[in-house]
Formats: structure tokens, C-alpha cells, sequence
């Protein structure tokens, strides 16, 4: 079990720079997510790291050895790909030995290690059946089987989930995450969905054009984002962003008035960060309720303000008559607010 | 309802009769021609005749079968070429875009022209080269023939295969080569038979390339064939017998290439 750690690594595709100069510590035994928009570089950095893409500069460690230049069969990495990448003319249990037989390990041990596994993984009696005859979360669990067969040094995930319908992806995701608890294997993970990076993360690496936004644990990225980006990305539903000027811990837009906790925060404007579990709502003129999403326990909230709208999580019991067409107003929580320049995007700390 | 189900049942079945019998009725007139005299031949529908195996004497001392050992070497020669280069260029074409579309349509290019344009530099060659009336010739004519449309067929099946399990192969721990010979392979095993299947039909029915560049002596069996149009009329009879036996070998090698090299190449690989 290892650490995997990228020194100035860069990639280019002829003159377009997809990653540059990035700088990243996967710690060893943890789960780390990368998570960011389409064409952020998550895929990319997981492909370099797999070895199935060159780095066009920098070094890629796994366990302390320079990896860079060694192909991906000679890095002892396991990769989980999103399509699975079965092998279609092998049965199950062929497909899960593979590895094994590719290291050309004995029939006899191959044979205890895959009846081993496909107990673990409730795919005893699939074993010979073939990935065309499997259902999407049955090819899902022979995947991981295959990865976790050899005991290597780290797991790459590259978008495992986004293939399954949502239920599925809930119940694997739990899966998941027991079995990376239990291994203590170094694992990677991207994503595009932040809720899956939130759930199964010990750290969050948010990506943006090939560089990183912001690295943590979720709750700080949660709590903490570095810019309005992050602040968006992270949260579902994603944080309200309000323009405004703030004045003796007052915030005035559009919106309302709202009190902010101003200890060490320049006066003048601001764009206010506000989570929608922290928007609450009262009868009054602020806006109008277009739209209530119900989720069960919790609804979502739209409510429009002139031109602008604010999301709002309300729970179930809270809702009371609330209907869509009703007049409400908004107050925030003053201890939850997060102040973002209106120039750089940058969060605000106070001086 | 059930008038009209059955009605309609009886008009397919016997539509499908009809079309078997316009599929199978010329190979049935060549079986029962073969056994026919030179009376018998003259009447078309005659089912019911005095059997004679005189043309098949004239087949078997006539050299066709000779013939018909030549064409044999010259289809697998040229489909084995064809395969192992095309098979290779197609996966280049295919993963790699290696050419870009000019490539994978210009590689079909030679086909539009005329082959009676194609065969005087053959032939030119040959005579330079000292192979003509030789296998040799004939051989290198077909694979030019058999290579492209090989390579062409192939291209789909390989951009079929998902990159992501040569890919997965690479991760579990075998080189670039090894996962395409393991993994790749397999997956194109039925199109790499009907490109077999479909070459070798290719250059066993092919008669200009041979005969204009193997007339005499190396003759193919297409041209043996056509050598029972003499001056003194059309050999019928043993033509029909000469057919059957340019026939049965395609059929027998589509079975064994169906068969054997489809289920060698996708259950060979890995057996443990």
C-alpha cells in the first residue's frame, strides 16, 4: 500500500495545455476524489498516473518509485473503468483470474484467489456466465473484483458510478466504500458528481482547466471554498451567489437585507455566498415562489427576486401551506455566510 | 382471422420455395449436369436421365484437379498475406486514424478502376522478372486484389472493439502487443473469418488476373474451367463437373475457417 504523488506534472495535446505544473499528494490507505467540470483534467491526470497516457512533463511517484516512463503493466495499479472494459469472450471467472494469469501465476492459486473474491463480492454463482449475460451492477462488482484480485498498491475508479441507474449507484457506492475501508488501499476516484466526491472522500481535489481549484477534506472544501467556483461546484443545491454592497454588518441587494457577521470584512461590494439550507424562508414581499421540488424528507425552494433567484432546502415539516405563486421573504443565517471578492472571485478572510 | 393467418402463412412458405429454388436450382442443374451424357445435357429439365461418369473421367484426367490444388495455394497464400498485413492496417487505421480518411477510403481506390487497366503493369513485371505463367504472379496480383478489401472489412470490426479492454489488459499487467494479441483478436475472431471466407472467394472465382498473367501451364481453376470452351463447342457436362469441384472446396473452407480458425483465435488465447 503506497502513496502516489505528482510532481509538476504537465500535459499537452499538441499546443493545447490540458494540465499544467500540477502538484498532488495521494496519501497512502486514503480515498481521494477528483472532481471538477467536463474537461477539467480529472480523467487525464487518472489516465498519466494509470500510465495509459504519457506525462509531457513532470515525475509520477507510486510508493516513493518514479514512475513516469514505466508502462502501465509495470506500476502495480488497479484501474476501474467507467464502461467496466470486460472482457466479453471470457467468462466471469476468467475475467476476474486475468490478472493473475497475465502475471502468470499458477492455475491452482488462481483458482482459490477468484473463488475467494467472487464470494466477497456475491458473484459466486455468476462465475460462469459471460459479461454480455450480467446486469450493469453485476459487470460493476466483476470489475472491482478483477482490481482488487491482485492486492496492488493503489485503485484508480474512472467514473465507476455513472454508468448505473440511481439506486444502483447508491448501493455500490456504499460498496465501494466498505471495500476500500476494509482493503486500506490507496484509491483514486473521479468523479463529475461532487455528491459522490463529498460521500466517498477523505479528501477533495476540485479541478478546473488542468490545475487545481482547492484540495481538502470535504468538510473544509464544504465549508471553506476558495472562490466562487468552488463554492458553486461543491453543494447540491449549489450555493446562492448574490451581488451586493455590504455596510456596519449589513449586506443589501436585490434580494433583501441581510445580516453579516462583519468582524475584520472590508465594507463596500461583495458577492455573498449563502447555502440554500441556510436561505429561510417567511411570509413577507422579498419574492415569489416559483418552483417546489419535493424530495421526500426535503423540498427545494425557487423563489424569484426581480431578476434574480434564490434556491432554498427547506425540510418536509417545515413547508407548512407553502405552495408555488406565494409571496415570501428571505433571511439568511449571519454565522453561514461566505464573502467572495467581486473582482478576483477569491473568498474573502478577514484582516 | 385464422383463414387469412393461414393464407398468408401458406404465400410465405411458399415464397421462401421459390426462393430456395431460384438459389438452389442452378447448383442442382450443375450436380445433375455433371452425371449427364451429351443428349441428356441438351434438355435443360431432364430430371430423370442415364447417369454417365465420363465427364467426371474428363475432369480428373484433364488436369483440374490439378488446377484446383493450384488455385488452392494461391487463395491461402494471398488471404494469409492479406490478413496478417490488412489485419494490421486496419487496427491502425481504426485505434490510430493512421492516414486519416483519405486512407481508409483510398486503400479501396484501386478497385473502381477497371482490372483490365491493373493487369498490364502485372503483367509488364512479370515478363521483367521472369515469373510469368507462374504462381508467382498470380499470387502477387491477388493479394493487391484480396489486401485492401481484407483491410477495408476489418476496420470496422476493429473500431467496434471498445479501447477501453486493450486498455484494461495494459493495467492487468500485459504489454501493448500481448493485449491486442489476447484481448483484440478474440473480439475480431468472426470478422477475421469472413474476411477469410470473403477473400479467399475472392481469388479461388478469379479469372482475368489468371488468366491473362498464368495462361499455360500454371493455369488456376477458374481457367481450367473456361478451357472447356473449345472450338468445337461448350463441354457442358464437364464444365458442370469442373464447377462442382471449384464449389465444394469454398464451402468446405468456410466451414473450417468458420469453425476451427474463429474458435482458435477467440478460445485459443487463454486457457488456464
Amino acid at each position: 500500500m503506497s502513496s502516489i504523488t505528482l510532481e509538476q506534472v504537465s500535459k499537452k495535446y499538441g499546443k493545447i495545455n490540458v494540465i499544467q505544473d500540477l502538484d498532488l499528494e495521494f496519501d497512502d490507505g486514503k480515498f481521494t476524489v477528483l472532481v471538477g467540470p467536463s474537461g477539467c483534467g480529472k480523467t487525464t491526470t487518472l489516465r498519466m498516473i494509470a500510465g495509459l497516457e504519457v506525462a509531457s512533463g513532470g515525475k509520477i511517484k507510486v510508493g516513493g518509485k518514479d514512475v513516469t516512463h514505466l508502462e502501465p503493466k509495470d506500476r502495480d495499479i488497479a484501474m476501474v473503468f467507467q464502461n467496466y472494459a470486460l472482457y466479453g469472450h471470457l467468462t466471469v471467472r476468467r475475467n476476474i483470474g486475468f490478472p493473475l494469469k497475465a502475471r502468470k501465476i499458477s492455475k491452482s492459486e488462481i483458482a482459490i484467489r477468484v473463488e475467494f473474491i467472487a464470494e466477497s463480492l456475491s458473484l459466486t454463482s455468476l462465475l460462469e456466465r459471460t459479461p454480455g449475460q450480467l446486469s450493469g451492477g453485476q459487470q460493476q462488482r466483476v470489475a472491482i473484483g478483477r482490481a482488487i484480485i491482485r492486492q496492488p498498491q493503489a485503485f484508480l475508479f474512472d467514473e465507476p458510478l455513472s454508468n448505473l441507474d440511481a439506486k444502483l449507484r447508491l448501493e455500490m457506492r456504499t460498496e465501494l466504500l466498505r471495500l476500500q475501508r476494509s482493503l486500506g488501499v490507496t484509491s483514486i476516484f473521479v468523479t463529475h458528481d461532487q455528491e459522490e466526491a463529498m460521500t466517498l472522500s477523505d479528501k477533495v481535489v476540485v479541478m478546473r482547466d488542468g490545475k487545481i481549484a482547492q484540495q481538502g477534506s470535504p468538510t473544509k472544501v464544504y465549508t471553506e471554498p476558495v472562490d466562487t467556483f468552488v463554492a458553486a461546484f461543491i453543494g447540491s443545491p449549489k450555493m446562492n451567489l448574490i451581488a451586493g454592497s455590504v455596510s456596519n454588518g449589513t449586506f443589501r441587494s436585490q434580494i433583501g437585507t441581510f445580516m453579516v457577521d462583519a468582524d475584520g470584512f472590508p465594507p463596500g461590494d461583495v458577492i455573498l455566498g449563502i447555502r440554500p439550507e441556510d436561505v429561510l424562508l417567511d411570509a413577507g414581499t422579498d419574492g415569489v415562489v416559483d418552483l417546489i421540488e419535493l424530495l421526500g424528507p426535503r423540498a427545494i425552494v425557487r423563489v424569484v427576486c426581480g431578476e434574480l433567484a434564490v434556491t432554498s432546502v427547506v425540510e418536509r415539516f417545515s413547508l407548512a401551506n407553502l405552495k408555488e405563486g406565494d409571496h415570501v421573504s428571505l433571511k439568511a443565517r449571519s454565522s453561514s455566510l461566505h464573502q467572495f471578492d467581486p473582482e478576483t472571485l477569491d473568498r474573502r478572510k478577514p484582516s | 382471422m385464422k383463414i387469412t393467418q393461414r393464407l398468408g402463412r401458406m404465400a410465405s412458405v411458399a415464397l421462401l420455395v421459390a426462393a430456395v429454388l431460384a438459389v438452389l436450382g442452378p447448383f442442382l442443374w450443375v450436380i445433375l449436369g455433371s452425371f449427364k451424357n451429351e443428349r441428356s445435357i441438351n434438355d435443360p429439365l431432364a430430371i430423370f436421365f442415364t447417369p454417365t461418369l465420363d465427364n467426371w473421367n474428363a475432369v480428373i484426367n484433364g488436369g483440374i484437379l490439378q488446377a484446383a490444388g493450384r488455385s488452392l495455394i494461391v487463395a491461402t497464400i494471398s488471404v494469409s498475406i492479406a490478413l496478417l498485413v490488412g489485419g494490421m492496417g486496419a487496427y491502425s487505421i481504426a485505434r490510430y486514424k493512421a492516414g486519416g480518411s483519405t486512407m481508409r477510403f483510398g486503400i479501396l481506390s484501386a478497385q473502381v478502376l477497371p482490372p483490365a487497366v491493373l493487369v498490364f503493369p502485372f503483367l509488364a513485371l512479370a515478363y521483367t522478372l521472369r515469373v510469368n505463367d507462374t504462381l508467382v504472379a498470380v499470387t502477387a496480383a491477388h493479394i493487391s486484389l484480396v489486401l485492401p478489401v481484407v483491410t477495408w472489412f476489418l476496420i470496422g470490426f476493429f473500431e467496434a472493439v471498445p479501447k477501453g479492454i486493450e486498455e484494461a489488459a495494459q493495467v492487468d499487467g500485459l504489454g501493448k502487443f500481448a493485449a491486442f494479441r489476447t484481448v483484440v483478436l478474440p473480439q475480431v475472431a468472426p470478422g477475421i473469418g469472413a474476411a477469410a471466407v470473403f477473400g479467399f472467394t475472392l481469388s479461388w472465382n478469379d479469372l482475368f488476373y489468371a488468366l491473362i498473367l498464368a495462361p499455360g501451364n500454371a493455369q488456376t481453376l477458374p481457367v481450367a474451367i473456361a478451357g472447356f470452351n473449345t472450338f468445337r463447342g461448350v463441354q457442358l457436362g464437364a464444365m458442370c463437373a469442373a464447377i462442382l469441384v471449384s464449389v465444394v472446396p469454398v464451402l468446405i473452407a468456410s466451414y473450417f475457417i468458420q469453425r476451427r480458425l474463429v474458435r482458435g483465435i477467440s478460445g485459443g488465447s487463454l486457457k488456464y
